[in-house]
């Protein structure tokens, strides 16, 4: 064996995911795991813990697989990538904050409106289909995603055709792989085509942006009050 | 030995009608001694039981009441929670004893009883009243029950000669739900009251009333209110792609519609521009329709009423009932919307085709006849006792009482002829583009024929302006292209089409009861009925007690002025704001402000008619959950007391 398991491990996921984990990192999480594992179960296990953990410390840095510094100075610009990100935020665009706020709170009173009838919703239900009461049902975009890229550069995308998986609903952490994407005025411009959701969630980021997902909207709303 | 027969009718006005058809206008009347109820005594040969002498009288809808015994009537005499078990007993109010009496005395005579109460689940229970108190005469008595949805003549002689009996399923339901209505209503309405009296402003003996079918309905005008007040105004920005051909200038909406988010616009705006010409992607030209209404059921009914004839629920349905006793449509209290095969329907058309310019739908009617009739759609429901509401006679504007009448005989009738009638047929173009990778798309509309449109005024679908030719494929250079910004607009406060259309959605009353419902929350001031534009702009609810309302007297007729009108729509009061709210945040789910409980206890009514379910398991099941909230209430009573001190003070104090 004369290339080191890291390595190896390494090559694999950057040819089937085309993402290159940070050698730091990969030597980290070997030395956790127990020797000897077969090779692919080891992979498995690698790319489950990078896509669960953050960008930054997981992935390592590229010119290739991250935006260029200058992006916003071009009005129009296309990225071949593959660049990899990860999800901070997604934001419903197609829809007021205000009825977004309201499916939320008759969501966590176990309401569901179907057509005029409201519905109590017991969670478990074969109806629910909205296990996690975000009040998300029916609600569809499109969507902007703030994202963050290996050396922690955040910027926004747009869903500009309708991507299978990006949701309010979505984990926030996972990550995406985008190739041949336009960026205009440093904005990515989003469609199945260009977009790869490859997956995983980091807990933290995740269940922090539920917690505040309420707070902000009304917070927004009320923002707007004032400015009436 | 003749036979002689009882029968017995819900309310005089059918007695007498039924009497006159039966008799061929050859009866005797006799008095009795309740004022309002005659006898009508006359001969009539049944199929079933040969040569009658036939006596034919009335009870005015439910002779007997439930109530608590005595020792538990005296509010300071028990715990509002005894009331989910005290004992109950049946009594029979003073002013109608005469008429169980008559019952009794004239039952005696017969061998026959035959009753003659409408045919809905109210009027199964009224029956079983009846035959008690024909019982106590003549313990022997046999029992039978007619079948009929209209007093029109035929129908009613078809319906004397085949005797049914009465469905005893039907009537425990209405029992259960009496049952339940006397235990809850009287434990909250104390309960209520006893915690409430003297603060806030009330007054030291205010009734606050509670009703299971009231609280959800108040629900769902506080629900709304709420969100008209918590509305805020949102921006939102939208591309508009404008061209000119032929010299007609068509607009182009965006495909998007609408985004709530200025940047993303901006760059789709920016992005669109860069591309040049659009492109016609699509010109598609379909063959459209406007359907023609479904057969007419009572919600339907009271909804157009309010939206087409600017009446409220309760004065159509006074118009209906009178119209239905006079024999000129059939019963106005149905569910079903599909007209059942055995009906002829050409005979129903036949009987309006010589109207001469007095409604002005004698050649439409003719015209049906004539081919161009269709088949009226069939809904999804069937109560599987009354066919849809249609006109059985026709009768003249002039010999209608009064405008109420006229103009709901009017709907019906064209209602009628329009569910006999051909939809409207009409072609409708779409032409999709796209622009720099954004869609955008016009559409026109050509009515090609009106057919029910020519009879039913009051469904509007015009053609549009004629879009010019695009062939798909071409390209052109768009005249304008401009990103625009708009706001969100608030809901508008409920209107009863709206209200009524909740309640029949969520379970709340049946087609019989929602129109008093609706009635009962305004009498009780927890909502206000306010005209459309009296409400906008102003933030102004009715403080409680009378203001908006003008001079409403206590017994509050439903024919008050500002009650009447269709167009109206409701505002809560604080008192109503303040009791949703309180029951909203202390029982959650199981709020009575919501429909939920109540909905569970109509599903078990009609489980309980399909013998599925016994009376007693039905009553047991409701008071326990009922129960469990008046426990969770009391327990809370401070978090419920401070709740409506939010609401009732924030209007006092000012």
């Amino acid at each position: 064996m004369s290339v080191p398991l890291a390595v190896q491990i390494s090559s694999h996921i950057l040819s089937s995911k085309s993402i290159l984990p940070s050698q730091a990192w990969l030597t980290t999480f070997l030395s956790t795991q127990k020797p000897n594992l077969p090779f692919q179960s080891l992979c498995q296990t690698a790319l489950y813990r990078l896509l669960a953990s953050e960008i930054t410390a997981s992935v390592q840095p590229t010119p290739e697989n991250t935006i260029p510094a200058n992006i916003h100075d071009s009005q129009k610009s296309l990225l071949k990538g593959p660049i990899v990100v990860q999800i901070a935020d997604v934001e419903d665009i197609g829809h007021s904050k205000l009825s977004q706020l309201e499916a939320l709170e008759s969501a966590e009173r176990g309401e569901k409106t179907k057509g005029k009838e409201v519905i109590r919703v017991v969670p478990g239900e074969a109806e629910d289909t909205d296990p996690d009461n975000l009040g998300l049902a029916g609600v569809g975009g499109p969507h902007k995603l703030l994202l963050e890229d290996a050396k922690g550069t955040r910027f926004y995308g747009i869903e500009v055709k309708a991507i299978k998986d990006i949701s309010i609903g979505m984990n926030i952490g996972s990550k995406i792989v985008l190739k041949d994407v336009t960026a205009i005025r440093g904005v990515l411009m989003l469609e199945p085509g260009n977009t790869t959701l490859v997956g995983g969630k980091v807990e933290e980021l995740h269940k922090k942006w539920r917690e505040e997902r309420k707070g902000k909207l009304k917070a927004a709303i009320e923002a707007m009050k004032e400015d009436d | 030995m003749v036979t002689k027969v009882l029968c017995v009718a819900e309310k005089s006005s059918v007695a007498k009608a039924v009497a006159g058809h039966l008799s061929g206008g050859r009866f005797t009347t006799r008095n009795t001694s309740n004022k309002y109820i005659r006898n009508y005594d006359f001969d009539y040969r049944f199929s079933q039981w040969d040569h009658c002498q036939v006596t034919m009288t009335a009870v005015q809808g439910h002779t007997e009441e439930i109530d608590f015994i005595d020792r538990y009537r005296k509010w300071s005499d028990c715990d509002p929670a005894d009331l989910f078990d005290a004992q109950i007993t049946k009594n029979i109010d003073k002013s109608k004893q005469s008429i169980a009496d008559n019952i009794q005395k004239e039952a005696k005579k017969a061998r026959v009883l035959f009753i003659w109460t409408d045919c809905d689940r109210e009027g199964e229970y009224i029956g079983t009243e009846v035959r008690a108190f024909a019982r106590r005469g003549n313990a022997s008595i046999e029992v039978k029950r007619a079948q009929f949805s209209n007093i029109e003549r035929t129908h009613v002689i078809r319906a004397a000669n085949n005797p049914k009996d009465l469905d005893e399923r039907q009537a425990m339901a209405v029992a259960a739900r009496m049952e339940l209505d006397l235990r809850i209503g009287a434990a909250l309405t104390r309960f209520q009251s006893l915690k409430l009296q003297g603060r806030y402003g009330l007054a030291p003996d205010a009734l606050i009333s509670y009703g299971s079918c009231q609280f959800p309905t108040l629900g769902f005008v506080v629900d709304r209110y709420m969100r008209v007040k918590n509305f805020v105004p949102e921006t939102f920005w939208y591309l508009k792609l404008l061209h000119t051909r032929d010299q007609n200038t068509t607009t182009f909406n965006w495909d998007r519609s609408r985004l709530f988010d200025r940047m993303a616009v901006v760059l789709l705006f920016e992005s669109c521009m860069a591309g040049g010409t659009a492109l016609v992607k699509a010109v598609a030209r379909k063959p459209s329709k406007k359907y023609k209404p479904l057969p007419l059921t009572t919600v339907e009914l009271q909804k157009q009423g309010s939206r087409f004839l600017g009446m409220n629920s309760q004065r159509v349905m006074k118009a209906a009932e009178a119209l239905y006793t006079s024999g000129f449509i059939s019963y106005p209290r149905t569910e079903t919307d599909q007209y059942d095969q055995n009906i002829n329907l050409q005979a129903l058309i036949g009987k309006q085709k010589d109207d001469t310019g007095n409604w002005g739908w004698g050649q439409y009617a003719q015209n049906l006849l004539d081919g161009e009739f269709d088949q009226p759609r069939r809904g999804k429901h069937n109560d599987k006792a009354h066919p849809p509401i249609h006109p059985v006679a026709y009768v003249t504007s002039p010999a209608l009482p009064d405008a109420d009448q006229r103009k709901v005989y009017e709907f019906v009738v064209r209602h009628f002829l329009a569910c006999c009638s051909k939809d409207a047929i009409g072609e409708t173009t779409t032409v999709n583009i796209d622009y720099g990778g954004e869609g955008f798309h016009a559409s026109g509309l050509t009515v090609i024929e009106r057919n029910y449109l020519d009879v039913y005024p009051w469904d509007r679908w015009e053609s549009s302006q004629m879009l010019p030719r695009y062939q798909e494929g071409e390209r052109f250079t768009p005249n304008e292209v401009t990103m625009q910004d708009g706001k969100t607009t608030a809901p508008g406060y409920l209107t009863e089409p709206e209200l009524i259309a909740l309640m029949d959605a969520n379970g709340i009353g049946t087609d019989a009861t929602m129109a008093e419902h609706i009635e009962k929350i305004q009498q009780r001031e927890y909502v206000f009925s306010m005209q459309k534009n009296a409400a906008a702009g102003t933030s102004s609810r009715g403080t409680g007690r009378g203001r908006g309302r003008g001079g409403r007297t206590a017994s509050a007729s439903s024919r008050g002025a500002t009650s009447s009108g269709g167009n109206n729509i409701f505002v809560p009061s604080n008192l109503g704001v303040a009791l949703v709210e309180a029951y909203d945040l202390i029982a959650s789910d199981m709020s009575l402000g919501k429909p939920f409980l109540r909905k569970e206890m109509e599903v078990n009514m009609k489980r309980i008619c399909n013998g599925e379910l016994s009376k007693e398991a039905v009553v047991h099941q409701s008071l326990e959950q009922y129960r469990e909230v008046y426990a969770k209430v009391s327990l809370r009573l401070d978090q419920f007391r401070q709740t409506c001190a939010r609401y009732m003070q924030s209007n006092t104090g000012q």
